[in-house]
């Protein structure tokens, strides 16, 4: 009992003491807590003051208007209001005419995806930064024309980015090559023999042909194959096989003039009598115009024309 | 009596078809709320608005590519994020007082959401340190773990029913 007693005389003591620099008129607070900190008990556990910890203030009530905000929010990041110096505020308002909920404490800010981190600053100073990576434009490709010449193969393939630990996409192998065909030097029977290998990956419209490769499973294989598809075309095609030479009139897939049997035909009646050659031209285009495009009103009554004129019938 | 069994009878004898018929009970229950007899049930935001207002006044709690059109992994995205919102909840114990909300971008998976300030700073740098760590062995992606702070349960309070 002595011995405690001395104890809370030394503490009360050393209290005295370290108050004495502080505070003018020194208290003697024999039971320490009684009066002004009713609710800090002596015990041990000690109630939790009303405020919490001492916290410092919200960094963005520090913030000077003119600071460097990408070094703030240098990356993608998820929202904090504390850093945020603006009055943002989302959600649906709890009751009519009252203001939607603000920015601390609010789950909605922190689950959007925000672009704090690209404002128009910090994408300069990314491609300031990037830009001694590039090399300048190729002073030869001015034109679009000039590319196509010098580049006319174009291959295209897709890169898929998932929110997923893996980088692999099945779909990412697929290797699509596209040229057009006025670039390759193939004439009349090469031309129509490759038309006949690549079948519908011609485009007439835009003289692509287009061939999709997706048969093996690495894009670096893919591209391979379509390099070596395009190099096999090309040579069957520039190849002539001992049978194409049977190809009769009937198997061409657009009518000749030069070698139709109408052209004969005229050529045994100019014999005959006299025919006007501008005639016998007006007479093969309305003829091949016919048979290619079809028989509708305006070819069938060109080539009416034309027949009446040649024989000299003409109603005019 | 002999009306009741002619009736009997005509019921026996003749086929009916008996379908029992009421009014379909649209009945939803699932992520909504009972008001309390007071009207002092504390609700917050995420809480006040049923899963029908997803995409409307609220937002998913797990933000991800593999259930979008030719997404990878949407069966084992799910287990992933059902396997850290446990470990959340148990490792930040009563700490939480929002949902855990789970974004991935690429092969990063930010796990954001509002802890009170129940438990001193250190302890609360440590824990950081020790999801972060645990769940980057487990799920072998970076983790990193986004907080806000509040000082009490009753600051994300939105309404109360």
């Amino acid at each position: 009992m002595l011995c405690n007693s001395r104890y809370r005389l030394l503490r009360i003591v050393a209290k005295f003491s370290t108050d004495a620099s502080n505070t003018e008129f020194r208290v003697l607070d024999l039971r320490k807590g009684s009066s002004e900190n009713a609710n800090q008990g002596r015990g041990r556990f000690q109630k939790r003051t009303e405020g919490g910890p001492q916290l410092l203030p919200p960094r963005e009530t520090k913030m000077p208007i003119d600071q460097d905000w990408p070094s703030v929010w240098p990356g993608p990041r998820t929202f904090h209001p504390a850093s945020v110096p603006l009055p943002v505020r989302q959600g649906y308002p709890a009751k009519d005419l009252a203001a939607p909920p603000g920015k601390y404490a609010n789950a909605e800010l922190m689950k959007i995806p925000n672009f704090l981190h690209l404002t128009p600053a910090a994408v300069q100073r990314h491609c300031q930064a990037i830009k001694r990576f590039c090399t300048p434009w190729p002073s030869e490709l001015t034109n679009e024309d000039a590319c196509d010449k010098y580049f006319p193969v174009q291959t295209t393939t897709c890169d898929y980015l998932h929110s997923s630990p893996s980088i692999r996409d099945p779909l990412a192998r697929i290797v699509t090559l596209q040229v057009k065909l006025s670039s390759l030097p193939l004439e009349g029977r090469a031309r129509d023999k490759f038309l006949r290998l690549v079948q519908e990956r011609y485009n007439p419209e835009t003289d692509m042909v287009t061939i999709v490769v997706d048969r093996c499973p690495t894009r670096k294989q893919n591209l391979h194959y379509s390099h070596f598809l395009l190099t096999v075309l090309y040579h069957e095609s520039m190849k002539e096989e001992s049978w194409e030479s049977e190809k009769s009139p009937l198997d061409n897939e657009l009518f000749e003039w030069q070698t139709s049997a109408s052209r004969a035909a005229i050529d045994g009646l100019a014999v005959k009598q006299k025919l006007d050659p501008d005639y016998i031209q007006l007479y093969s285009e309305a003829l091949t115009n016919l048979m290619n495009k079809g028989e509708d009103q305006e070819t069938l009554a060109d080539y009416k024309e034309s027949a009446l004129q040649l024989l000299g019938h003409s109603r005019n | 009596m002999l009306s009741v069994l002619n009736c009997l009878k005509s019921r026996i004898t003749t086929p009916q078809r008996l379908i029992h018929t009421s009014a379909v009970q649209c009945r939803k229950q699932a992520g909504r709320y009972r008001p309390s007899i007071r009207g002092d049930k504390p609700l917050t935001y995420e809480m006040a608005n049923g899963p029908h207002q997803i995409a409307h006044r609220k937002s998913w709690n797990s933000w991800n590519t593999a259930n979008l059109e030719g997404g990878l992994r949407p069966a084992e995205t799910v287990v992933e994020d059902l396997f850290i919102r446990k470990f959340m909840i148990g490792t930040w114990h009563s700490l939480f007082t929002s949902e855990v909300i789970i974004k991935r971008q690429h092969n990063l998976i930010r796990i954001a959401g509002i802890v009170k300030r129940s438990i001193s700073a250190r302890k609360m740098y440590f824990l950081i340190g020790y999801t972060e760590e645990m769940l980057s062995l487990w799920l072998q992606c970076p983790v990193k773990l986004e907080l806000q702070t509040v000082n009490d349960a009753k600051d994300v309070i939105y309404k109360h029913i």
